[in-house]
């Protein structure tokens, strides 16, 4: 997919996501690894896009209302 | 024969009448999580509580269309599904414009340069849940579907793609930029804060 060319950063912004979803083949990850252990600009952005990923999820979770559950507990066929 | 026709018929109702009571009780179970994404999948509570009802009248009326053994959590997600865009279709017939999106780094460099620090953690204190939580709300369906299933649901890929009935390259390249759509809204959250 990609090899380091002149401007190392901007490939490796490209590969933040697959990267943090394991979706990068062998090569590319160890392509995107060997530029983040040089690089602290693209480490920062990496380390803080994974704390992102789990403070939205902590933000938008809401759970359920008790009573739906017996709503839905009322929807079974009766016996 | 006659006599035992009558008896292995009792026996065939019985066991199905137990194979349905298993049914429901392991579709129950799952209902925490269907919330979970049906809220976020939606705009407000009363409409998250009616798109869980509706899922669970049409599971429970429908339960010999599941195979046992296969994936129920997928296939309760996919009745869900299904009926939210139904019910979008019915609701918002504009067709959804691309919207614009920004690098994967945008949203660090822009709250970096705000927050005066480099530090993620007091980065984002810059964001409230409800700026979030609003963020969210403003990604377009197709690509809030796909970060919902899989960023709150945690579904696989694969599976995000059974459950939409979508190829699983789709389901990347929604959620790849949905993301960066959603870290856009995010940006633009907390420019209008500081301002």
């Amino acid at each position: 997919m990609v090899f380091m060319g002149p401007d190392p950063c901007a490939e490796c912004e490209q590969m933040l996501q697959p990267f943090l979803d394991r979706e990068l083949s062998e090569d590319e990850f160890a392509i995107a690894e060997a530029h983040l252990d040089e690089c602290g600009y693209c480490r920062k952005r990496y380390k803080f896009e994974e704390t992102l990923r789990r403070y939205v999820r902590q933000a938008v979770v809401e759970e359920m209302p008790p009573e739906l559950k017996q709503k839905l507990a009322a929807l079974r066929t009766p016996l | 024969m006659s006599e035992v026709q009558p008896e292995t018929d009792a026996r065939a109702i019985a066991e199905e009448a137990r194979a349905r009571v298993r049914f429901e009780e392991e579709v129950l179970e799952l209902a925490d999580q269907v919330y979970r994404v049906a809220r976020r999948l939606v705009s407000t509570r009363e409409e998250a509580e009616d798109l869980v009802q509706e899922t669970y009248a049409r599971a429970f009326r429908s339960w010999r269309s599941y195979t046992p053994g296969t994936n129920l959590r997928a296939w309760i997600f996919r009745i869900l599904t299904n009926l939210n865009i139904d019910r979008g279709r019915r609701e918002q017939r504009t067709p959804t414009t691309q919207p614009l999106e920004e690098g994967d780094y945008f949203l660090y460099n822009r709250l970096e340069a705000d927050a005066g620090s480099d530090d993620e953690r007091r980065i984002l204190e810059r964001l409230s849940q409800d700026e979030i939580v609003h963020a969210l709300s403003e990604v377009p369906h197709d690509f809030r579907d796909v970060i919902v299933l899989v960023d709150i649901g945690d579904f696989t890929y694969q599976d995000a793609a059974q459950i939409l009935d979508i190829p699983i390259g789709t389901v990347m390249s929604r959620l790849h930029r949905g993301r960066r759509i959603l870290k856009k809204e995010l940006a633009e959250a907390s420019v209008g804060e500081s301002a």
